[in-house]
């Protein structure tokens, strides 16, 4: 489906301009900088809906099983997505801890959930109470979110390990994999702006 | 077409951040937007002093970020304090060039680049630099994308700070490094959020209109 025509100053240059109805699975760039105006993602809310509700079972059990489990002459040692965080703060590194779990547990679990809370109540035209101070939110939210980041901090430590110590892959960290495409598939499918579009202007 | 074509704050519209709308703006500050709700403006208010003051914090902790040990490993009993150049030498040494590649990128270049990037995108809007308008604005688009990857080595310390931890044999805590590391990351991430990149393309020459 194409979108409604509408008007756009671009956020990176102010350039004004009218975006003429954007086919479907294609993007919109500013004429004069190329920024990346806004997209127009295939399907409707459906698949958007799924993917995020996936992605919330995905994160529950990425975090409720070991993330990775170290071994070194039959000590073992293992730690969950929290437990990385929970480590620091151990540590008397509080202000880094709260960081860490920010980043990595937190951010990505309130977008997740909020998301789901705005694509439902769109979908199925729920008269939910906040659903535009949520959408504000997850667009505050969006660059604390650092799930696939996270999964680099992962694969550099299993490599840093893998001289000294035995490391088991857990449960949690196949899920947290799965939820990482999972993630990046859902967000490529929900445009805010159209979002935005389908709640229009309050009246 | 010149470029830009027509600019919205020339019209006295403002493009809402959050959600998009355009709006029509009032001198002054304090607009709501009628459709999220969120503050709207013309250009992000103090967009230059406050970027300047995050970009100056940011660039005094890259000092100790650098210096300080981001973690201390003890193994049979020997402690040893691991910087970042360090944890990138091992690598090298380990003949792991690629992972070596990967770290100083994420951890020492892009976190320098970043500061050199705004440092300059600060100074070209301050002199109203006519200078490629297209291309600094895509050096903040790159400016902005990249900064969260530096958070890698902070993951890389909390994940083993989590696992090594079996007492007398070998464990890791975290060292000073790793906050003011994080604390660069996180102060170059708000800097580039504060800085308004609509600043850069304020100063054309008057020539271009008359282009076509």
């Amino acid at each position: 489906m194409t979108s409604h025509a509408v008007l756009v100053a671009c956020h990176e240059c102010d350039t004004l301009q009218r975006v003429e109805g954007l086919p479907s699975g294609s993007v919109a760039r500013c004429r004069c900088c190329e920024a990346r105006l806004f997209a127009n993602p295939k399907g409707g809310l459906d698949t958007p809906l799924a993917l995020t509700l996936s992605c919330l079972i995905l994160f529950l059990v990425a975090n409720a099983y070991p993330l990775l489990t170290l071994n070194i002459k039959g000590l073992t040692h293992e730690t969950t997505l929290s437990g990385a965080a929970l480590a620091l703060y151990r540590a008397d590194m509080a202000p880094l801890a709260a960081v860490v779990w920010i980043t990595s547990v937190l951010g990505p679990a309130l977008i997740i959930v909020s998301m789901l809370y705005v694509l439902s109540a769109l979908r199925f035209a729920l008269r939910l109470p906040f659903v535009r101070q949520v959408l504000v939110w997850i667009s505050r939210l969006q660059p604390w979110g650092m799930l696939d980041v996270f999964m680099l901090g992962v694969l550099v430590a299993l490599v840093k390990l893998a001289g000294m110590a035995d490391v088991v892959l857990g449960a949690g960290l196949y899920a947290y994999v799965a939820l990482i495409f999972f993630f990046a598939a859902a967000s490529s499918r929900i445009e805010p702006h159209l979002l935005w579009e389908r709640l229009g202007v309050r009246g | 077409m010149s470029c830009p074509a027509q600019r919205a704050a020339d019209l006295g519209l403002m493009g809402c951040h959050i959600c998009g709308l355009v709006v029509r703006g009032r001198s002054g500050h304090g607009l709501l937007c009628p459709r999220c709700g969120a503050a709207v403006h013309f250009r992000k208010p103090n967009s230059l002093s406050r970027t300047w003051a995050l970009l100056i914090t940011a660039m005094l902790m890259y000092i100790p970020a650098m210096a300080l040990p981001v973690m201390e490993t003890s193994y049979f009993g020997n402690t040893q304090g691991d910087t970042i150049m360090s944890g990138v030498v091992y690598f090298l040494k380990h003949g792991d060039w690629p992972l070596a590649l990967v770290i100083f990128v994420a951890s020492v270049l892009v976190p320098l680049l970043k500061m050199i990037a705004l440092v300059y995108l600060l100074v070209s809007v301050q002199r109203h630099s006519l200078f490629r308008h297209r291309e600094r604005t895509r050096l903040y688009r790159i400016t902005e994308l990249i900064g969260r990857w530096s958070m890698v080595d902070v993951f890389v310390v909390a994940l083993l700070v989590a696992l090594v931890q079996l007492g007398a044999l070998a464990s890791i805590a975290p060292g000073l490094g790793a906050m003011a590391f994080a604390a660069v990351v996180i102060l170059t991430i708000v800097a580039a959020m504060s800085f308004d990149p609509r600043l850069i393309w304020d100063h054309q020459e008057r020539i271009h209109s008359h282009e076509q």
